[in-house]
């Protein structure tokens, strides 16, 4: 098994001057308002000192307290985030879920926004049609299929978005806490859809804070905890270590 | 490093290239003019500034309305550029936040988008022209195509740049209306090159890059003549020059705009 991502003492740093208001209102209310001390604001280490190693076929659960430092791990992962410290390397192509309605146009068609985003994606308009119709089974809208997708609700853009990035596969796909927003029926078949991509050798990286999905998914874990990794191993043991340092247990 | 860059944003191509033609979808929706929108507003901006300016300055008509039409096709699209793409990663913060195309394609949609709209507003022009100056038609006109490329490799670098800035300082876009229209001011646009010498302000017009980038366009349609190799000279130099800034901007500033959005 060939490692895919590897990270070396990663450091990951906000800087405060990327949210530090500097409007000339609050610098004109500081000069009038002396005495009264406001909260100052400081540089966030979103990731500290994060070694991993993961190899293709693997399965990994990401647990953590809100701000632990899962999703920037994942940003990380998917290089849109400059490491401040350390060394990244990541092979192949990173497929991620982050945020659904994303590069859906609400006046278009799902049909027409499937060729959308498979060109965010990165993808020619050749291939995308070659898998539309395996895209529109999967997705199993409907007739809401030919319909703009402003009318669809919440749980059929997850569905056609679900669909279109799993179904142009990738080597590392990378989701953050989206899994659960299908109805059962759905989740039957994701479930099934993301076994299928594991066993073409892909790596999974899911971050979520569902006990069961992360069981049934998953079977090796990292837990974060204010931006440090504190375990690393089974997922059985991943639980009772995020459920210990977080007081649930 | 830069053959990366640019792979990147070729492999995107598809990408851009949509962004672009849905930009233009949607600003021409449920609009019963449409796109023809794009000629008729500075059609009609023409013919009001004409009228007012040839009677202030005594100028004739025929020969001044081509001249302030040029001015403002150009200039729509040097603003829009300079506007639009100061806040190109502000407006596609979504895509920069979950792929890690290269930045330089979310302003190359924003120059693509106006590159069209500067693409049919010069058909009004032309034909205006071939209508009250038809002695003008020649080989020179060839030469006004070039103006095409040139201007979109001079303001995709140039909005670049400035969406790196705007992206840290927001105060940016705002401040833009009041550079733009400093520039415009003291530039041969609306005003003729002659009243700029008449006034001794000779440099505004010589030095000027609006100028020579103008002449590109104005030379063949409205004298009848080829640019200059002076004209050619001062554009290229503009491309380069914006170019490079640019990217010693971006060496330092592409993988931070993240933060700041």
């Amino acid at each position: 098994m060939s490692t895919l991502i590897s990270l070396k003492n990663v450091d990951l740093c906000y800087a405060s001057t990327a949210f530090k208001e500097r409007s000339l209102k609050t610098a004109l209310a500081k000069l009038f308002s002396v005495g009264k001390e406001k909260v100052e604001v400081q540089d966030i280490k979103a990731l500290k000192n994060v070694s991993v190693d993961i190899s293709s076929g693997e399965r990994v659960g990401l647990l953590g307290h809100n701000g632990a430092g899962k999703s920037t791990f994942l940003k990380v992962v998917a290089g849109l985030y400059p490491i401040s410290a350390g060394t990244r390397s990541v092979q192949g192509i990173v497929r991620s879920m982050f945020d659904l309605s994303l590069g859906f146009e609400p006046d278009a068609t799902g049909r027409e926004n499937i060729l959308y985003r498979g060109l965010l994606l990165g993808l020619t308009p050749k291939f995308m049609r070659g898998i539309e119709d395996e895209v529109v089974a999967f997705a199993d809208l409907g007739e809401f299929i030919d319909y703009p997708i402003k009318t669809y609700s919440a749980g059929m853009l997850v569905r056609l978005a679900f669909a279109i990035t799993t179904a142009v596969g990738g080597d590392v796909l990378l989701l953050d806490e989206v899994i659960g927003a299908g109805d059962a029926n759905f989740m039957v078949k994701a479930k099934q859809r993301i076994r299928e991509l594991i066993e073409n050798s892909e790596v999974l990286l899911l971050a979520s804070h569902d006990f069961v999905t992360l069981r049934a998914t998953c079977e090796r874990g990292l837990v974060f905890h204010h931006g440090e990794l504190r375990f690393d191993g089974p997922m059985e043991e991943s639980i009772t270590t995020y459920k210990r340092l977080n007081g649930l247990a | 490093m830069a053959g990366s860059y640019f792979r990147g944003i070729w492999a995107a191509r598809h990408f851009w290239v949509h962004l672009a033609m849905s930009d233009l979808r949607s600003r021409w929706r449920r609009s019963f003019f449409g796109i023809l929108w794009t000629l008729i507003q500075p059609l009609g901006m023409t013919l009001l500034i004409s009228f007012v300016f040839s009677n202030l300055l005594n100028t004739p008509i025929k020969g001044y309305a081509p001249y302030i039409l040029s001015g403002i096709v150009v200039w729509d699209f040097v603003a829009a550029c300079a506007v639009g793409g100061s806040l190109s990663f502000v407006q596609a913060d979504a895509y920069i936040k979950q792929y890690g195309h290269p930045l330089a394609i979310y302003t190359l949609r924003t120059v693509l988008t106006n590159l069209v709209v500067l693409l049919l507003a010069s058909l009004g022009l032309v034909i205006w022209v071939l209508l009250a100056m038809p002695e003008n038609f020649g080989w020179p006109w060839l030469a006004a195509l070039t103006i095409f490329p040139i201007v979109a490799l001079i303001m995709w670098p140039t909005s670049t740049l400035l969406a790196y800035v705007a992206t840290r300082f927001r105060d940016l876009p705002y401040a833009m209306t009041l550079i733009l229209q400093a520039m415009w001011f003291v530039s041969p646009i609306y005003f003729e090159a002659k009243a700029f010498r008449n006034g001794k302000l000779d440099f505004l017009v010589d030095y000027n890059p609006l100028y020579h980038l103008l002449q590109i366009v104005r030379a063949p349609l409205l004298q009848g003549e080829w640019p200059t190799a002076e004209n050619y000279a001062y554009c290229f130099g503009l491309i380069v020059v914006l170019s490079l800034i640019a990217w010693v901007c971006g060496r330092r500033a592409e993988k931070k705009v993240i933060f700041y959005l």
